[in-house]
């Protein structure tokens, strides 16, 4: 491959990582704190490619450092082109209810502590979903006894049940894992999989058990379709 | 499409300039075809199980990329600014004594698996002796305290994990360099690794430029190679079967070593995963662990890469090997088999 070639599959991978990174879009991809690493990184790119172009145009002659030691590998770089193809032109979405289904073995939330502080008073209290599945599984003192819960998260629909999912990251989408509830009472026609809700309503105590997977049962009270929301995963 | 445009390498076939399609003509039209073809690429595209692929494929790419960043900004200072003779004093002359230093080493320097592939590679360059430097690979991405930390928080409750990790891991390292050092020849790794950037009379910043981006282009390509087999993987090989390991340790011993070798997890977070299986044991999920940042897909394409086939093709086999070991044995010690 051409020096210059090369300039160019740094600039547009350079590119495609700020794109992401001020974008938005990196959340579907990473976790948050990632941001700052990858504007760097998209930016320490661009300057390398920069570097040698400018070198170029002043020797206005190309250097054959790479065509000097063999085809073979210089080939590989032609793989920069597949993320920066996938990131401008396909885009790939945050994951959604195909990972849930595929995920069964794997339960996300990972509490296991027995006490939890009590819940804030209000009326409606809002909860992420990992702290919704531990406090229903584990908590020794029932917190959630009695109380209204907002949620937010996708719909995965079976033939058998509607759950309410959303997956949580540690680094990347490659370790993600899903949380799911169990949506009981509601209206659920016309929704699909992989539809934003956000819901209201009551655990059914006791139904987190050993035997499913610590998946609680959530009576519903209220459900609105939202639009998906910036941050895909919770954490 | 990459024969007619290495036919156009200038230089080698300098005369036929001009009436051949370039690599640069090449990448216009693919991006161009891509573009104009954007509605069809997605439509082909909308499968659930390739869109889920396609995510984890720009993940893992967008995840690792600027640690690879960092790495190959840390292998242009080496080439650039560390002569020969100041790593030479700073390391024990004995081999043997090296080695363990290098593991000591991995254990201050934070880095991704992905980072520490360009570093070693060029620690070699200016004559780190293979064994040491290789030690250096296996041991800065798994016993750094960054993953210890990580694996403490995501097994509270079992300090033992921590230390059957680092004890592991460590020894994965130290056991392979040792193992480098005895049976390990010079010629299975690519001579081209090995091969200074070809000075360009510039300063040392332009060599420091010149080596990181070389070796940014080079092994960049790779672990996108190493990416996409990763979620190929990751979607095509059935999670549901690990439930079923239940108590059956050796099996869920070889299985955890497996997928750590095909999910390629980072190895800030491979802790997590691991907890999150429930069912299993904790020997196995040591071994997930251990074998992890060792071994994985990502890494193989990466070394294949930098070092060389016929270098890969050993050192991955028998890293899996020791690290399966070490981490059985380190389990047993620390953890009892739980």
């Amino acid at each position: 491959m051409r020096r210059e070639t090369q300039n160019v599959l740094l600039v547009l991978t350079g590119g495609a990582l700020l794109k992401i990174a001020f974008g938005g879009s990196y959340l579907r991809y990473v976790k948050p704190s990632q941001q700052p690493l990858l504007v760097a990184a998209g930016v320490v790119m661009l300057l390398l490619a920069a570097v040698a172009i400018v070198r170029d145009i002043r020797a206005r002659q190309p250097r054959t450092s790479c065509g000097t030691t063999g085809s073979e590998h210089a080939r590989s770089a032609w793989m920069l082109l597949l993320p920066v193809l996938a990131i401008f032109v396909v885009a790939p979405p945050a994951l959604g209810s195909d990972s849930v289904n595929r995920d069964s073995a794997r339960d996300a939330a990972t509490e296991r502590t027995a006490t939890f502080p009590p819940l804030p008073p209000g009326k409606v209290v809002e909860l992420p979903m990992n702290e919704f599945v531990a406090r229903a599984g584990w908590d020794s003192r029932d917190s959630l006894a009695g109380r209204t819960v907002r949620l937010t998260g996708f719909v995965v629909r079976d033939e058998h049940r509607v759950r309410l999912a959303r997956m949580v990251i540690t680094c990347c989408a490659a370790d993600a894992s899903p949380l799911t509830i169990t949506l009981r009472g509601g209206e659920f026609t016309g929704l699909r999989s992989d539809d934003w809700l956000r819901v209201t309503g009551e655990v059914e105590p006791g139904s987190a058990t050993e035997a499913n997977n610590y998946q609680p049962v959530l009576r519903v009270a209220t459900l609105r379709r939202v639009a998906a929301p910036d941050h895909p995963y919770e954490q | 499409m990459t024969t007619v445009s290495d036919r156009a390498e200038p230089g080698e076939r300098g005369a036929r300039r001009g009436r051949r399609i370039t690599s640069l003509e090449v990448l216009c039209g693919l991006v161009l075809v891509a573009v104009l073809g954007q509605q069809w690429l997605q439509g082909v595209l909308d499968a659930p199980a390739v869109r889920t692929g396609a995510t984890i494929f720009v993940a893992v790419c967008v995840q690792a990329l600027p640690f690879l960043v960092l790495g190959v900004l840390v292998s242009g200072a080496i080439t650039a600014f560390i002569p020969p003779h100041v790593l030479r004093k700073m390391l024990p002359r004995k081999q043997s004594l090296a080695v363990p230093v290098a593991g000591a080493a991995g254990l201050a320097l934070p880095g991704c698996e992905c980072a520490s592939v360009p570093v070693a590679r060029r620690l070699m360059g200016q004559g780190v002796a293979p064994a040491v430097a290789l030690t250096f690979l296996l041991a800065a991405p798994a016993v750094n305290p960054v993953v210890l930390v990580s694996t403490a928080v995501a097994f509270p409750g079992e300090p033992g994990m921590v230390l059957a990790r680092f004890l592991g891991s460590l020894g994965t390292a130290v056991g392979m360099g040792w193992l480098w050092a005895r049976f390990g020849r010079a010629e299975w790794i690519a001579e081209r690794a090995l091969r200074r950037m070809p000075d360009a009379g510039g300063s040392r910043w332009v060599s420091f430029a010149e080596t990181a981006r070389h070796d940014l282009v080079e092994a960049g390509g790779f672990l996108v190679l190493g990416g996409l087999v990763s979620a190929v993987l990751n979607v095509a090989v059935p999670q549901s079967w690990l439930g079923s390991l239940g108590g059956q340790l050796v099996l869920g011993v070889l299985v955890m070593a497996l997928l750590a070798v095909v999910l390629s997890l980072c190895s800030e977070a491979d802790a997590f995963v691991a907890a999150a299986l429930s069912p299993l044991p904790l020997l196995p999920k040591l071994v997930f662990l251990v074998v992890g940042p060792a071994v994985d897909v990502k890494l193989i394409a990466l070394q294949a890469g930098t070092f060389g086939r016929a270098f890969a093709a050993r050192f991955a086999p028998a890293t899996f090997l020791v690290a399966l070991g070490c981490a059985v044995l380190a389990g047993l010690l620390v953890l009892g088999a739980r």
